[in-house]
């Protein structure tokens, strides 16, 4: 197929040396460039990484203290790292919380008691005001914090500050579960 | 020509499609979800029994887990005395539960041995009442003091409670399981109560 293509661009060079023959000999040169642009673009991008660990759940086990019912002052759960994240530009990060609400018993408590535990999470180490959420606030304005550079790292994401909706005097019902979600957002700036 | 113009064409439609989608798993805007568990198991407490302030006649001051009578019979004429008292316990059970009340005499009953036959006319046993609130139920258990058992009494709670176990001991004048005003044999005696918190 190539050999047959030939054929077609021979006129092509019969008249570029034709023009070549009648150039007068002052503009000859020795020399000749020419320019042509060679280009491509790298889009705005992020990409969310991997949650270290086993899992991405925040398993904080028994919420209550069994000798009293109120909500255990020790409760903890380790940090998950989210790995590998990045942003090609300048970014924001966002982290949003849901309350952990009693999955089984949706009905109103009783008088002296929550279905619902209020927690602060933390996402640091994306920007140096780490984004945070409290689930019992309805105002969260550090819930989005920004950096002006592309960036790649690690972010801890934490949880503190467990608080039971309605006041630490409430105890909880029982429940085999209850479940809130953790959500962290890098978008880039284009 | 119109073969390399179509390849052209695709070529160049590769070129800006891999300039304007990202790589699998990356785009502007990109978020990572973590779920939160835990669980709040069934629980029921029961903490120790204080004497409602001025609440008790005839009683004396509660000492630990014992109520004393103060004098149980009068002695002129040896029937039994009237006595109450309000004895509460802070509590919660945070599940649908019930609460028993269970009598281990069924009344007030001779313990010392001192007299093992009852003599005609007197009372060897003293029935009482134990009344009970808790959250929506208000139940009385009637210890009669007919046959030494256990009696006991069984109230379903519908929801997760927390407050005060109520109860109040009533004996009546004249108590007795013979006849009223009977006189009371001498001797010690004695009934234990049990408040249970429980699975339905």
């Amino acid at each position: 197929m190539m050999f047959k293509a030939t054929p077609l661009f021979a006129p092509l060079f019969a008249v570029a040396a034709a023009a070549l023959a009648a150039t007068p000999a002052l503009a000859q040169s020795t020399s000749d460039t020419s320019e042509f642009a060679v280009i491509g673009n790298v889009p705005a991008l992020c990409s969310g990484g991997t949650i270290s660990g086993a899992n991405a759940t925040f398993d904080l086990g028994v919420l209550v203290n069994t000798s009293t019912g109120l909500l255990r002052p020790d409760l903890s759960a380790p940090s998950k790292v989210i790995t590998g994240s990045f942003c090609s530009a300048r970014s924001t990060i966002n982290v949003d919380a849901d309350a952990m609400a009693a999955q089984t018993f949706t009905a109103t408590p009783p008088a002296g008691f929550s279905r619902t535990v209020h927690y602060v999470a933390t996402a640091s180490g994306w920007t140096v005001t780490p984004a945070s959420f409290d689930t019992a606030q309805a105002v969260n304005s550090a819930a989005t914090q920004s950096r002006d550079t592309a960036f790649t790292g690690d972010i801890t994401v934490a949880l503190s500050n467990f608080t039971t909706a309605g006041g630490n005097a409430l105890r909880l019902v029982a429940d085999p579960s209850y479940l809130g979600t953790v959500t962290v957002t890098l978008a880039a700036a284009e | 020509m119109r073969r390399f113009a179509l390849l052209a064409t695709a070529l160049t439609m590769a070129a800006a499609s891999a300039a304007a989608v990202p790589a699998f798993g990356q785009t502007s805007v990109v978020s990572r979800a973590m779920p939160v568990t835990g669980n709040a198991p069934e629980v029921c407490t029961l903490q120790r029994a204080t004497l409602a302030q001025g609440s008790q006649i005839n009683f004396r001051a509660l000492t630990g887990n014992l109520l004393q009578i103060d004098t149980l019979v009068d002695p002129a004429t040896l029937a039994t005395n009237a006595a109450s008292a309000r004895i509460e316990f802070a509590a919660v059970c945070n599940f649908p539960h019930r609460i028993r009340l269970e009598s281990q005499n069924n009344g007030l009953w001779q313990t010392d041995g001192s007299m093992n036959q009852p003599a005609d006319g007197f009372a060897y046993a003293l029935p009482y009442r134990a009344e009970l609130h808790w959250g929506e139920v208000n139940g009385a258990l009637d210890a009669n003091a007919n046959v030494r058992r256990i009696a006991e009494r069984r109230f379903n709670v519908d929801q997760a409670t927390v407050g005060e176990v109520e109860l109040r001991i009533l004996i009546e004048a004249g108590a007795s399981n013979t006849r009223s005003n009977a006189p009371v044999l001498a001797g010690f005696y004695r009934d234990t109560l049990r408040i249970f918190l429980e699975p339905r």
